[in-house]
């Protein structure tokens, strides 16, 4: 069986003192779409920082593709093919739309037809290229930080709350071009979300984070996901 | 917090321990004034001669060392003060017949020019809004001012040559050693009771934090200015017995390089160690005098790389590795045990108390307040009223506006539009520091402590509106109101008194910034997420705290919070924000069973409210 | 009238040219590099080496670059590095710094006053009047360095990844950017174009071992109030030289000293952004 995209084992990490994820276990194949559900403040952001280098964890590993990446600095892990989507000031403000894009690549060779081809997902990019990212709406913003994190074909996406924010229709959008990139590709897609209907509309499998535990996990093909995790999220 | 209790051993009481320490430092101030009075008989002529220049020198050094070591306060200006002093003295004694009366108006008048120029200094540099940088850009501003303005001053200041040959006082080198020497040890005696004393620890907590020393109703500015002043006198007084003294002054005296110098003196010594840094300074102008005619640039050379290892290697200094160092040899001196106040209730306070009975008005009262940055609106026309006795929850996702609003209650210039009023009293454009003194208290969303202090010490600064601060003192007990000392008690701090607030864990940490809000017994309490990173029924009990505020006391509080269950059971009332606006305002029934906020909770494609684009970047 | 035009458009130009590498290092690593001075003081060393060597002139810029980029290298990797999360401590270590290459110079050279060769010498008729050939230079070379900046930064890879660096940095890395070598680079080349502003800047003055200081107060201050932007740095040189040369020229030189310090000063109490876009 091939190594799986993304392998975490009892991984604890957090803030100095402050231990916001405890003896987290998640495992994402090849091709897959894991949601991780939850609320605010219950460690989701924290876990893909740690996963993408930013923090250091305390305790346990992270495999990528079946190679150890802890200690490796977050550029070096970009150069291996992942692509993370921070939640807060993912965009240049004062770059244009076209050298945000552009810096999705590592090079400039090849940025034409890439351009090209996120374009086609989103056609606003090529029309508004040369303006400054930060006068886009939110929702563009949001857009644009999708385009450029599949820009470089990605093997494994990190993307942290893309949905929010954004008006439905911007959603189903959203939603439809991740599955058209998944199909047929190997890439693979750690999905950390609120919104509980956008993940169940692209994810295969969910994990619910709460005050910085797993306390569930499961398929969402099964009956009555929704309500179940309803209830984990809801009042 | 819920971590077991430590070691039970009762900590030393912080008069004990001052006393202590202070006798250990008595030691010192007498083995230093012992040298001083036998130095002379000792040294060659030449080396006193040196020796009551560095003795000066490293004055101020203490003062820088207060300054920047203690309150973070970089100053590259010290130079220009000390000068100052300096010239007080050569151009009274140049241009005026020396008498006793010239010579102590020169000395008045160069300690008020010197304290005017320090007061202007920091008008300019702690007013609200400017940048904590402004500070070391300015001093050194003030230096190259200095400097251009004895060149503008042609023969009357002596210009580039500077004044030199005037008539002084007629004191032996002996005489001159000796006062030099005792004002050395007379200023780190004193710098160094009051910065252990307990009106010390609010430089540490002003250096560490202002913003929360702010949130104190502690007017930093004014802490910070004072201090500036003062240190300006300190100097200009050595400045002045340099010069009367050497019988020369010079322009470099105030420079920009003589004020850096002191800087790196400073940070070589040890920043926050006072003693480190007076020992330094003294070691090398006195062997920089030494070696000026031997090897007079590689010496200069050696100092300046030393600093650069120094600062690269060991940040804090040579003073403290050095101490390190013997402690590691010396294993067995140096276990101290841990010093804490006790905890003492504070007569208890009730909101009644304070107000008139009956028609008092509103504790918060908001009316149409709006915050927009630039054309991105993050709140638009909040109102709502809380009342005394109420316990009003701000809920909403990410981005709704929640710790914007809290922001703009307790800080008087953050809105752009709209009014707030804090117990029937208008905040207009207040400050933080004066919104706290409208009984307001403000607990931050992560925890925003004093890293360097002890939980005790924390507690002490968090009180000291209410309670004096001594200057020379430490004392032994800490008045907590009742509420304060429930979360100290509750959640472990009590037998953590001892601890540094650093080594905490980040629910103790919690526990300690709501138990230093509760202790300033604020009227209006506003909470973001206090409960967040704490266990189950650590939450739960102050739940029941914030509860029994409400209604034995009579407080409003205004709580932001993402735990919904949380929110139900404690809540009197609950206010919807989304996309910043308030979206619902009624009891926790209502908000409970509303369809709208399980939409926005959980994100399901019925829009609410138009579809507004949330920008960036900001937060709820 | 025209003399005092073509004094201001000089001075500005010099001032943009002795103040530009010190932005760049601001700018991307955030941290102020007191040793500026002291790296100007080289690059003017640097040309009285190639006076006494008898070399062209012109050589004295490119061995002061040569001397800067290896310098700034070295400087960037001993010192700088392990105090980027420090920025106070990285300005008094790159002020021991500064003390350290005085220090050498005055035991390699003495203390005294020396010159060095100006590559051109005399006037030539402008507008009018006759005005130093080697000011006019100096103003060219501000335009060209500016540009030359100017398109690095707005036109190639590498200066699309700097200034993605400068605006966040945590982004950057997490698209792949390698940002430690970038503030490396910056910082070597924020050295060696001091170290060549301190070769250009010595024909038209003489040099000594602290020649740098007073031009490093003023840079300080130019960059203070320009944040990290080329075009506020020009129009902060052009404004702040403007007022000096007019000070200077109409009340003293010793005020015109003071002139670009004390306006600084003031102005970032007024409004903290300076020159740049608030």
């Amino acid at each position: 069986m091939a190594d799986a995209a993304l392998q975490i084992e009892h991984l604890t990490s957090g803030y100095g003192e402050a231990m916001v994820l405890r003896d987290i276990t998640l495992s994402l194949q090849q091709g897959e779409v894991l949601a991780v559900l939850g609320k605010n403040g219950m460690g989701k952001s924290t876990l893909l920082k740690t996963i993408m280098g930013f923090l250091p964890p305390h305790g346990g590993t992270i495999r990528i593709h079946g190679t150890p990446t802890t200690g490796l600095s977050p550029h070096r892990l970009a150069a291996r093919s992942v692509a993370y989507s921070p939640q807060d000031q993912a965009i240049f403000q004062d770059l244009s739309v076209e050298e945000n894009l552009r810096l999705g690549l590592r090079s400039d060779r090849g940025f034409a037809p890439a351009l090209d081809r996120v374009a086609g997902f989103f056609p606003f990019l090529a029309k508004r290229r040369r303006q400054a990212a930060g006068t886009l709406s939110g929702g563009e913003q949001k857009m644009l930080i999708m385009a450029r994190a599949l820009l470089s074909r990605p093997r494994l996406m990190l993307v942290d709350e893309i949905s929010e924010g954004l008006q439905p229709s911007v959603i189903l959008r959203m939603a439809e071009v991740m599955r058209s990139e998944l199909s047929g590709s190997q890439l693979s897609i750690l999905l950390i979300e609120q919104n509980v209907q956008f993940a169940l509309s692209v994810a295969q499998r969910y994990a619910v984070l709460t005050r910085g535990e797993i306390v569930d996990t499961g398929l969402i093909a099964q009956p009555g996901v929704e309500a179940r995790i309803h209830d984990h999220l809801a009042v | 917090m819920s971590a077991p209790m430590r070691d039970a051993a009762p900590a030393r009481l912080p008069s004990e321990r001052f006393r202590l320490e202070l006798g250990g430092i008595g030691a010192l101030t007498l083995l230093g004034l012992a040298l001083v009075a036998v130095g002379p008989l000792l040294l060659d002529r030449y080396s006193v001669n040196i020796l009551i220049r560095s003795f000066l020198y490293g004055s101020i050094a203490v003062t820088v060392d207060i300054l920047w070591g203690f309150t973070g306060v970089l100053s590259f200006g010290q130079s220009a003060f000390f000068a100052i002093g300096a010239y007080a003295c050569g151009l009274a004694f140049s241009h005026l017949d020396f008498t006793p009366l010239v010579a102590v108006a020169a000395l008045g008048g160069g300690v008020v020019v010197a304290g005017l120029v320090a007061a202007l200094i920091a008008w300019l540099a702690f007013g609200t809004g400017v940048s904590p940088l402004y500070i070391s850009v300015v001093t050194l501003v003030l230096s190259i001012v200095f400097v251009q303005v004895i060149y503008a001053g042609g023969d009357f200041t002596g210009s580039s040559s500077g004044l030199s040959g005037f008539d002084t006082f007629d004191l032996s080198n002996e005489a001159w050693f000796r006062i030099a020497g005792v004002a050395l040890v007379l200023v780190t005696l004193l710098g160094w009771i009051f910065v252990r004393s307990d009106a010390g620890r609010l430089l540490v907590s002003i250096r560490e934090n202002e913003q929360r020393c702010r949130y104190f109703g502690i007017s930093t500015s004014w802490v910070k200015g004072a201090l500036l002043v003062v240190s300006a006198v300190v100097a200009a007084l050595a400045g002045y017995a340099y010069a009367a003294y050497t019988d020369v002054v010079a322009p470099d005296l105030g420079d920009f390089q003589f004020g850096t110098m002191l800087v790196i003196w400073v940070a070589l010594g040890g920043r926050g160690t006072l003693i480190g840094p007076a020992i330094i300074a003294v070691l090398i102008d006195f062997v920089s005098a030494w070696l000026s005619g031997s090897l007079p640039f590689v010496w200069q050379l050696v100092v300046g790389a030393v600093f650069i290892v120094v600062i690269v290697i060991m940040p804090q200094g040579l003073g403290p590795a050095l101490a390190g160092l013997v402690r590691r040899l010396l294993p067995r001196v140096s276990r101290i045990q841990p010093t804490a106040a006790r905890l003492a209730e504070a007569p208890t306070y009730d909101i009644e108390t304070h107000m008139q009975m009956g028609h008092a008005p509103a504790a918060v009262e908001i009316t149409g307040v709006a915050r927009s940055y630039g054309s991105l609106h993050v709140l638009e026309d909040i109102s709502f009223t809380g009342r005394r006795g109420e316990l009003v929850s701000l809920v909403g996702p990410n981005g709704a506006g929640k710790t914007t609003l809290i922001r703009c209650i307790s800080d008087g210039q953050e809105r752009t539009r709209g009014r707030i009023a804090i117990q029937g009293r208008e905040v207009g454009r207040m400050p933080p520091e004066r919104c706290v003194r409208l009984g307001l208290g403000r607990k931050f969303q992560t925890p925003n402590v004093f890293d360097a202090l002890t939980v005790a010490e924390s507690l002490r600064v968090s009180r000291s509106r209410l309670e004096r601060l001594s200057p020379w003192r430490r004392a032994d007990e800490i008045h907590l109101p009742e509420a304060a000392m429930q979360v100290a008690r509750a959640t472990g701090l009590v037998a953590q008194l001892g601890t540094t607030v650093r080594h905490l864990s980040h629910g103790a940490k919690q526990a300690l910034e709501l138990a230093m809000v509760l202790a300033m017994e604020p009227s209006v309490l506003l909470l973001d997420e206090p409960t967040a990173g704490l266990t189950k029924p650590e939450r739960t009990l102050i739940g029941g705290i914030l509860v029994d505020l409400v209604a034995k006391h009579g407080l409003c509080i205004l709580l932001i919070e993402h735990d919904l269950e949380f929110v139900r059971e404690i809540s009197s009332r609950i206010i919807v924000l989304h996309q910043g606006r308030i979206v619902l305002d009624g009891s926790v029934e209502e908000v409970v069973t509303s369809e709208l906020v399980r939409t926005i909770y959980t994100g399901e494609p019925q829009a609410i409210g138009e579809p507004a684009a949330a920008g960036p970047g900001s937060d709820g | 009238m025209t003399d005092l035009l073509l004094d201001i458009l000089t001075t500005a130009g010099i001032l943009f040219v002795v103040a530009v590498g010190l932005l760049i290092v601001f700018g991307v690593l955030k941290i102020i590099n007191f040793a500026h001075g002291g790296f100007l003081t080289l690059g003017g060393y640097a040309a009285l080496i190639v006076t006494e060597l008898n070399w062209s002139p012109w050589l004295a810029a490119p061995v002061a670059l040569v001397i800067g980029l290896l310098l700034g290298a070295a400087v960037e990797r001993l010192i700088v590095r392990p105090l980027y999360s420090r920025p106070l401590d990285a300005i008094l270590a790159t002020w021991g710094l500064s003390i350290v290459v005085v220090q050498l110079i005055t035991i390699g050279f003495g203390r005294s006053t020396q010159f060095v060769l100006s590559p051109v010498q005399g006037a030539v008729p402008l507008l009018g009047t006759s005005y130093s050939l080697y000011r006019l230079i100096m103003l060219i070379v501000a335009l060209v360095l500016g540009g030359l900046i100017g398109v690095v930064m707005q036109g190639t890879r590498l200066g699309l990844a700097a200034r993605a660096v400068i605006m966040n940095e945590t982004l950057a890395q997490s698209l792949g950017i390698n940002s430690e070598l970038v503030r490396f680079a910056t910082f070597s080349v924020g050295a060696g174009i001091a170290t060549v502003a301190g070769a250009l800047i010595t024909p038209l003055l003489s040099i000594d071992p602290l020649m740098g200081l007073p031009w490093l107060l003023n840079a300080f201050m130019l960059v203070m109030v320009s944040g990290t932007s080329l075009i506020s740095l020009a129009a902060a040189s052009l404004v702040l030289g403007g007022a000096q040369v007019v000070v200077s020229t109409y009340s003293s030189p010793v005020l015109g000293a003071l002139t670009i310090v004390v306006l600084a000063a003031v102005l970032l109490r007024i409004r903290p952004a300076g020159f740049a876009r608030a």
